[in-house]
């Protein structure tokens, strides 16, 4: 039975990598990585520059052979290149365009190259054009595009055909504000009407937390963390903490209820704003929870708050606790 | 399984060598080079044509001049673009695009080749009307036309193939095109020494091994000698060996084309 829970959940998973090594030379890439994408998941790698992400991401994509481990991409074993890349879309990091060409030829091409015939892949192209908004410049030739518009038409190229799972390199590398949340909103909406797998590497944090299900940390090419956004998040940020402002004759007893608390590890007053108290929550309980408590007990006492806020516990401090700090990592 | 296998690198190479095509072509590279070497032509045509009215240079020396211009050219042009196929498309990061593609390795290069190769036959399209008005008078354009394309089409091959076995492994687009030209002047460079010094067993042997100065060799000896065609056909074999075995080197090496040029995937 249990086999049978362990070989669905391998089915089910879109990657599947085990054990991934890769060396340039004396620099080691990817260190022993292993990690599972559930299908139909948007799935953000995180990692400092040279944490291994476009490495990972091009023994992936078959770019690169890994010098052990395994893999499987949609069911298929990285020893078969030439498969998965029938299954796989790819979005590389930098990734050059013929400017003489037109944004139609250019998909055009790229459709043929799957296996399209003539009339199919321009059709082809032509709805990817107009799916990534680029429908209206189709015939502009690709050197007059902005930085953003390469980036949608690489999406593009990397959807031509309908792949089950869809890698993505630095999607918003160089783009401004703007230019990245049309890109991320572009490709969550591509991705929730079709139920596609990505993988989606970059170093913004911001980008994870707003577009992805899950995140993988890389740092030194190994996983330090694999999960949900709001599990990584917690498992590995600081203690998140409460903050409130009491009148001044309420501090003693506020600090005295906050420090008779289970949940609470540590309680004090704030050194840069008077009469604010700062409790240190407990990180295995769900801070909501131990916050609801605490000033739950404050009322109780008869300390009311002005006002009382939770600090801490955002995806950053996870990622800077595991990728700053010496020794951080899994627990 | 091995025919859809076959069928679809037929067609990824059909795909690869249209883009290629349309690439050169369309995008104006390849029509600058031609433009180019048409100029020179017709003003070496005139200067031929001039001299030889003043009775300096025979009408099939210079018919025969004007057939191995075009065959250096042709080649001159193939080894340029062939040498950039690769190196360059790295370079310019688009390698990786096509890559991720499932079209074959082989296929990909096969295509670049084709398209490399059509610099020669626009060389030897714009070398037909001078050759057809310097080889009238003398009775030898049927001649001149069979040998230019025969061996210009050898030559043409075989350059390409060492310029593209030379992209695929080159780390760098610069290192390739200096390497390709490098040893296309190496091998065009005993065709520029006098005849006394290709005289001899030794120098025989050394002009049949060169693949060009082989050719160059028996289009004079067609063309200016006027030798009919089988009887020096000898020296075509330097240029047929190298046509075949560059390229099962560049289709074996092409199957394993990768991103990067020292890993194989």
């Amino acid at each position: 039975m249990a086999s049978q829970v362990v070989d669905r959940e391998r089915l089910e998973a879109a990657i599947d990598v085990h054990d991934v090594r890769k060396s340039f030379g004396r620099t080691t890439a990817l260190n022993g990585v292993s990690f599972s994408v559930p299908e139909g998941s948007v799935v953000g790698i995180l990692g400092p520059n040279g944490a291994g992400k476009s490495t990972l991401m091009r023994v992936l994509t078959t770019m690169h052979r890994a010098d052990s481990g395994t893999f499987q991409v949609g069911g298929i074993a990285g020893g078969r290149p030439a498969d998965i890349r029938r299954l796989i879309g790819v979005l590389p990091e930098n990734a050059g365009y013929p400017g003489g060409r037109t944004g139609l030829e250019y998909l055009t091409y790229h459709a043929r190259l799957f296996g399209a015939r003539g009339g199919d892949a321009r059709a082809a192209a032509a709805r990817w054009l107009d799916v990534v908004g680029l429908g209206t410049p189709a015939t502009a030739l690709i050197r007059t595009y902005s930085r953003g518009m390469l980036q949608r038409l690489g999406l593009a190229r990397a959807l031509i055909h309908s792949p089950t799972v869809v890698f993505l390199d630095e999607p918003t590398l160089g783009l401004d504000p703007s230019g990245r949340r049309q890109i991320l909103g572009t490709i969550r909406d591509i991705t929730a009407d079709s139920g596609v797998t990505v993988l989606l590497s970059t170093h913004l944090l911001d980008d994870v937390e707003q577009f992805c299900t899950r995140v993988v940390v890389l740092h030194r090419g190994e996983v330090m963390a694999d999960g949900t956004v709001a599990e990584v998040s917690s498992r590995f940020s600081a203690n998140r903490r409460l903050r409130a402002a009491v009148e001044h004759q309420y501090l003693v007893r506020a600090l005295d209820v906050l420090a008779a608390l289970p949940d609470v590890i540590e309680s004090g007053e704030s050194s840069d704003s008077p009469g604010v108290v700062i409790a240190l929550l407990d990180r295995s309980i769900d801070p909501q929870v131990a916050a609801g408590r605490a000033v739950g007990a404050l009322l109780e006492a008869g300390v009311i708050p002005r006002w009382y806020e939770l600090e801490g516990g955002r995806l950053s401090e996870a990622f800077f606790a595991m990728t700053t700090e010496p020794g951080g990592g899994p627990g | 399984m091995a025919d859809l296998d076959r069928s679809g690198s037929l067609s990824a190479l059909a795909v690869v060598a249209d883009e290629e095509l349309r690439d050169l072509w369309v995008g104006g590279r390849a029509l600058v080079l031609i433009t180019a070497y048409s100029l020179f032509l017709s003003v070496l045509v005139y200067l031929l044509a001039a001299n030889s009215s003043l009775n300096f240079l025979e009408q099939r020396e210079s018919l025969s001049l004007t057939a191995q211009l075009a065959i250096a050219v042709g080649g001159l042009l193939t080894v340029i673009v062939a040498a950039d196929a690769i190196s360059g498309e790295r370079e310019r990061r688009t390698l990786e695009s096509v890559l991720v593609s499932p079209a074959p390795r082989r296929s990909l290069v096969a295509g670049k080749l084709l398209a490399a190769l059509s610099l020669w036959l626009a060389c030897f399209a714009v070398a037909v009307p001078y050759i057809w008005f310097l080889g009238n008078d003398v009775g030898l354009v049927a001649a001149a036309v069979a040998c230019t394309l025969c061996v210009g089409t050898l030559l043409a091959l075989s350059l390409a193939c060492f310029g593209m076995t030379v992209s695929i492994v080159s780390p760098s687009n610069r290192i390739s095109l200096s390497l390709s030209l490098f040893v296309l002047l190496a091998l065009l460079a005993p065709t520029q020494l006098p005849p006394s010094a290709q005289a001899g067993w030794a120098g025989e042997s050394l002009a049949r091994i060169n693949p060009l100065t082989a050719g160059e060799h028996y289009v004079g000896r067609v063309l200016t000698d006027g030798h009919p065609w089988q009887q020096d056909v000898s020296w075509l074999v330097s240029p047929a060996i190298a046509a075949g075995v560059l390229l099962v080197v560049v289709l074996t090496a092409g199957a394993s084309l990768s991103l990067e040029p020292r890993s194989t995937r």
